[in-house]
């Protein structure tokens, strides 16, 4: 089955996404909605359109292209009403100085497999493979088995970052093609959750027992958000419930493929990509946790005896 | 020993205080002579009392402000002024070596330093006699840096100097005499002999400074550092090395000498020949790993000369040995720009990369340099030689190599300016009544003027064998070379036994991008028609609708994006750029030798070119080497540029450098320095030859921009070379700003 699927980046050279160096595959489209999400661009599962303001020269081709009249040349200086665009993406194919943008495109498998295989030979000299993200992947099951499928027919290394809110059908589809999950658990209490990525926790706690059952490597992951989870009491409670897993992984049949914890800094580098898709960036007035907060809660999560790696920079 | 109030100095104090003096010298090059955008050279400036500034035709051919010995007045032998063939310039530079005050600095382990470059004072540095007007409508009209006048640039044998010191090399050249009696000989004789004798008398100056600088010091550890240097150099006026000190003190005068008389000079594989030196001092007790690490330093402070850690002997064997790490060491501990090669290969021992890319992410300073051995080894064997022969080539220049003393290169004296012939054939296409533009029809043009071009090269090589000797002769250079003594002939004329002349294509990316816009602008889109092209490139994209097609053309996608026309069009034009080489050698049957490289000369070969239809604005730079231009990737990704540059290598042994820039955050961890280190081995492996890397932090990059004094230490690799990003023009700054910038 030739599934296609909005994607919104293919990153080669990708370092931070799993062992080695990798390609990460960002598939549109998201359950959640968390407001300090460093990649909105993936929340909603259609193509949109960016506007760079500062790129525009004001040429008016857009206008004259656009079906919509969603925009308008007044005294040399164009107006985009966001609200008219229906995306046709004419006035892109038109805008050369790259002011507008369509994020994300249509691509099928094929196409993907395209931009994956040419670093074969870097992932093998380095341990590393293809990595899909989002958005969150497992909402393009078919599409993301294929890729991980295929991925595999290659013999290449395949993670899956999920931030675990998906039906867990979706989920362990994806597991028979993928050597390494990586799961996001943002915040243990269910209303806290629900209140700042839209979403209760309850499935992605389900997932997260679910996948701890089963013999894939599986790496939990806290991103710290300022206000709304860098608090002890917080990971100590996401790392004693990681910690469980674990044990109930070492339990069930003595499994070697590890259950691990890692611990990262909220980072406000998405602030760009807010305002060009013209959403308001919620985030935006949180400073990033300090090196000295990310140690202390990584010490928080190790004294309910979860090994906990800290990764990125902290302030 | 130890003066009881004096504290003893540490190597790595000293070290320190050389940086600090190095620093010093140049700002005050800076400050004196304004920026560079070349190799760091070590010159440190004339006392003031004794100098004057002059502008001049540097060594590469560029116009530069140099400082000069205001009391040298240069004896010419020519109603032009200049000073030509060897008898006049041995005479000259013997002359300039004898004014030439010695400099011992009591913290170095090393005396010597150069302050003037002979070139400054050779001008014209063509003998007009010799005419090659018949070949400068070609030259011009492809803006060909065609290689009449180059000097240097291949590469000597230590290990003769070395083995034989000063008094033997002046026995060989007496002996010699007496063997062959031409005239051409008993020149060379004489030039080459005025070149040792003028270096005798300064090592022996240097010896009485030093020994009077120590009557003088009252730090014991200085004042027995400075005996000891008196020591050394009474003995090397005549002879050879005995410690590995005395081996680095030598080399250093050599080197120095090299670089005053026209920057000539390369190290080579140090690693080897310094080891017969290191090994019998180390087992018999007279040096630790910290002096050999110190007395390294102290050379590579005054002489910045590329050399190569590791690789293979002629069997392929590996020879890296203790003394590679300990060069890494030196150049690691001294933090200036150097331009030090680690050799990466199926048998090289793995530990010597990882150690040089670990120091390479802990400077910053662009060092090392990483070079794919087995590449040029077994491409060099398709110039029909045995594969042997490739192995020994020693990585030597910006992004060359050379036998050590058997082979002439004129490497990297000579590009082919791909951009501008793309100019002159798309113009001739637009003015040719005959012709029915088209891309195929502009390819054909392209293919004509290329050949044309590179036969221009040919026949200008081949002028340059037949006269150079009797020009500028490479005095400096033959002393290490087997032959020119034996035969009484200068390495440019038959004195060595291997000639492979290099000649680069430069501008690739310009034309591959060139080719793509025109394809889907014009052919498949209908956007333009071939007339407006001319009329737009002819304007510089004036006005909105100029910029607006401008942004068009340049939006195409790009060389180095992966699977784009523009990558088909690259590997077309590198296939039929070597292709034309390798046809046939030049019409006096020299070997020629194809690599892709532009040095920092993207910026003076741009100005020769008008708008081109990849959206570059007239007389701005051409691309850089075989990268593609910044902005190729939305993702910018290290992998696609591999993949790229390892597309388009020419592949006969000389190579088409990746230049890459890296965040210093990727290798924070040993899972950070594994993934470059597979970045490096991917790229060797899909036949890469070497590679350029830069570990930039974008903050400070554009702080230094903005105001280079608030990063005066801050070292960048520019191309081959590397330099003091301070020092740099600000559109070479601009250039390297670019590179970085990222579009998210």
């Amino acid at each position: 089955m030739t599934a296609s699927n909005v994607v919104f980046n293919i990153q080669r050279f990708s370092l931070h996404d799993g062992p080695g160096i990798r390609t990460t595959v960002f598939l549109k489209g998201c359950t959640m909605q968390c407001f300090w999400c460093h990649n909105p661009e993936g929340q909603h599962p259609a193509p949109e359109l960016r506007y760079y303001p500062d790129r525009c020269i004001a040429c008016g081709s857009c206008v004259a292209a656009c079906p919509n009249h969603a925009h308008e040349l007044n005294d040399g200086i164009h107006t985009f009403i966001r609200e008219r665009c229906e995306l046709s993406g004419q006035c892109v194919a038109t805008c050369f100085p790259r002011a507008l943008e369509l994020e994300g495109r249509r691509m099928t498998v094929q196409e993907v497999m395209d931009e994956i295989l040419p670093d074969k030979l870097f992932y093998e000299l380095s341990g590393g493979g293809v990595t899909l993200s989002g958005g969150e992947p497992a909402l393009s099951r078919d599409f993301a088995r294929n890729i991980l499928r295929q991925c595999k027919e290659h013999g290449l290394h395949t993670a899956v970052e999920t931030c675990g809110e998906a039906p867990w059908t979706a989920l362990e589809a994806m597991l028979p093609h993928t050597d390494l999950m990586m799961m996001d658990i943002k915040l243990i209490d269910a209303a806290k959750h629900r209140a700042s990525t839209g979403q209760s926790n309850e499935r992605i706690l389900e997932n997260a027992r679910r996948l701890a059952a089963t013999t894939t490597p599986v790496i939990f992951r806290t991103p710290i958000v300022p206000s709304v989870n860098d608090s002890a009491e917080e990971i100590r409670a996401i790392a004693s419930f990681v910690r469980q897993l674990e044990e109930q992984r070492t339990r069930n049949g003595g499994a070697t493929a590890a259950i691990t914890y890692e611990i990262m800094p909220f980072h406000r580098l998405a602030a760009g990509k807010y305002a060009s898709l013209g959403r308001e960036y919620q985030a935006a007035a949180i400073d990033p946790p300090s090196k000295a907060k990310m140690a202390e809660l990584a010490d928080a999560a190790r004294g309910q005896g979860m090994e906990t790696l800290m990764q990125g920079n902290g302030m | 020993m130890t003066h009881p109030t004096v504290p003893q100095l540490t190597y790595q104090d000293r070290i320190d205080r050389l940086r600090a003096t190095k620093l010093r010298h140049t700002q005050e090059k800076l400050r004196e002579l304004g920026s560079s955008d070349m190799d760091d050279l070590p010159v440190i400036l004339p006392p003031a009392e004794s100098r004057k500034m002059a502008r001049v035709v540097n060594g590469s051919g560029v116009l530069i402000l140099d400082a000069l010995f205001k009391d040298y007045v240069p004896k010419s032998n020519h109603p032009s002024g200049g000073i030509f063939g060897a008898r006049a310039c041995g005479e000259n530079i013997r002359a300039l070596l004898d004014l030439h005050p010695p400099y011992v600095d009591p913290l170095s382990s090393l005396a010597g330093a150069y302050m003037s470059h002979f070139t400054a004072y050779r001008q014209p540095a063509w003998n007009p006699d010799f005419d090659y007007s018949h070949l400068h409508e070609n030259q011009r009209k492809y803006k060909l840096l065609h290689g009449i006048g180059a000097v240097q640039h291949f590469c000597q044998d230590e290990a003769i100097g070395l083995t034989q010191g000063w008094g033997g090399i002046l026995g060989r050249i007496r002996h010699y005499r007496t063997v062959n009696l031409d005239a051409e000989a008993q020149e060379l004789y004489d030039g080459l002999e005025h070149m040792v004798l003028g270096l005798q008398d300064w090592i022996s100056r240097h010896a009485a400074t030093a020994a009077s600088m120590a009557e003088h010091e009252t730090h014991p550890q200085l004042r027995q550092n400075l005996m000891e240097i008196a020591a050394i150099n009474e003995r090397l006026v005549n002879a050879p090395p005995q410690t590995f000190r005395e081996a680095c003190q030598w080399m250093l005068y050599y080197q120095l000498a090299g670089k005053m008389y026209n920057m000539g000079g390369s190290l080579g594989r140090i690693d080897q020949f310094l080891y017969p030196f290191y090994a019998p001092d180390k087992q018999r007790g007279l040096l630790t790993d910290e002096e050999a690490i110190f007395h390294l330093a102290c050379h590579f402070v005054m002489d910045t000369s590329y050399t190569q850690l590791g690789g293979p002997d002629a069997e392929g064997n590996d020879t890296t040995n203790e003394l590679s790490y300990l060069v890494l060491e030196a150049a690691h501990r001294l933090r200036i720009p150097l331009n030090v090669g680690v050799s990466v290969g199926q048998n090289v021992d793995p530990q010597l990369l990882r150690r040089g890319v670990e120091i390479l992410f802990e400077d910053r300073t662009g060092m090392p340099k990483f070079l794919g051995v087995d590449n040029t080894s077994a491409g060099f064997a398709r110039n029909n030689y045995p594969i042997e022969l490739g192995r020994l080539r020693a990585y030597s220049g910006c992004h060359w190599c050379g036998i050590p003393g058997r082979e002439y290169t004129v490497n990297d004296c000579v590009k082919v300016n791909l951009a501008a012939v793309f100019e002159v054939a798309l113009k001739d296409m637009l003015a040719d009544p005959a012709a029915r533009p088209s891309v195929e029809t502009l390819w054909s043009f392209f293919v004509k003027h290329l050949r044309c071009s590179v036969g221009t090269v040919a026949q200008s090589l081949d002028f340059h064998l037949d006269h150079m000797h009797r020009v500028f002769p490479e005095l400096h250079l033959d002393l290490l070379c087997y032959g020119p003594i034996e035969k009484g002939r200068d390495a440019s004329h038959g004195g060595v036994e291997f000639y492979n002349l290099g000649i680069d294509g430069a501008g690739l990316a310009t034309v591959a991008d060139s080719f793509a816009a025109v394809e889907q602008r014009i052919e498949r889109e209908e956007h333009l028609t071939w007339a407006d092209l001319g009329r737009i490139l002819e304007t510089d994209w004036a006005g909105t609708k100029g910029e607006q097609a401008r942004l068009m053309m340049k939006s195409t996608p790009r060389y180095g994006s992966g699977g784009s026309r523009a990558d088909f069009f690259g590997v077309q034009v590198v296939r039929t750029f070597t292709s034309i080489v390798k046809e046939k050698p030049t019409p006096h049957g020299f070997n020629m030798i194809p690599g892709i490289f532009s040095w920092a000369a993207t910026i003076t070969m741009g100005k020769d070119v008008g708008a081109t239809p990849n959206g570059r604005q007239a007389q701005s730079p051409i691309s850089h080497g075989p990268n593609p231009d910044p902005g190729f990737r939305r993702d910018a990704a290290p992998t696609a540029l591999a993949l790229t540059v390892a597309a388009v290598q020419p592949g006969f042994g000389n190579t088409a450098p990746m230049h890459i820039e890296l965040d210093p955050g990727m290798a924070k961890s040993r899972k950070g320095i594994d993934e470059v280190m597979a970045l490096i081995r991917g790229h060797f492996a899909m036949g890469g030859t070497q590679i350029n890397m830069n570990i930039l932090n974008k903050q400070t990059i554009l702080e230094a921009h903005k105001d280079p004094s608030t990063h005066p230490d801050l070292v960048v690799r520019v191309t081959g070379f590397s330099a003091y990003f301070a020092s740099l023009s600000p559109e070479m700054r601009q250039i390297i700003v670019d590179r970085i910038i990222t579009q998210e």
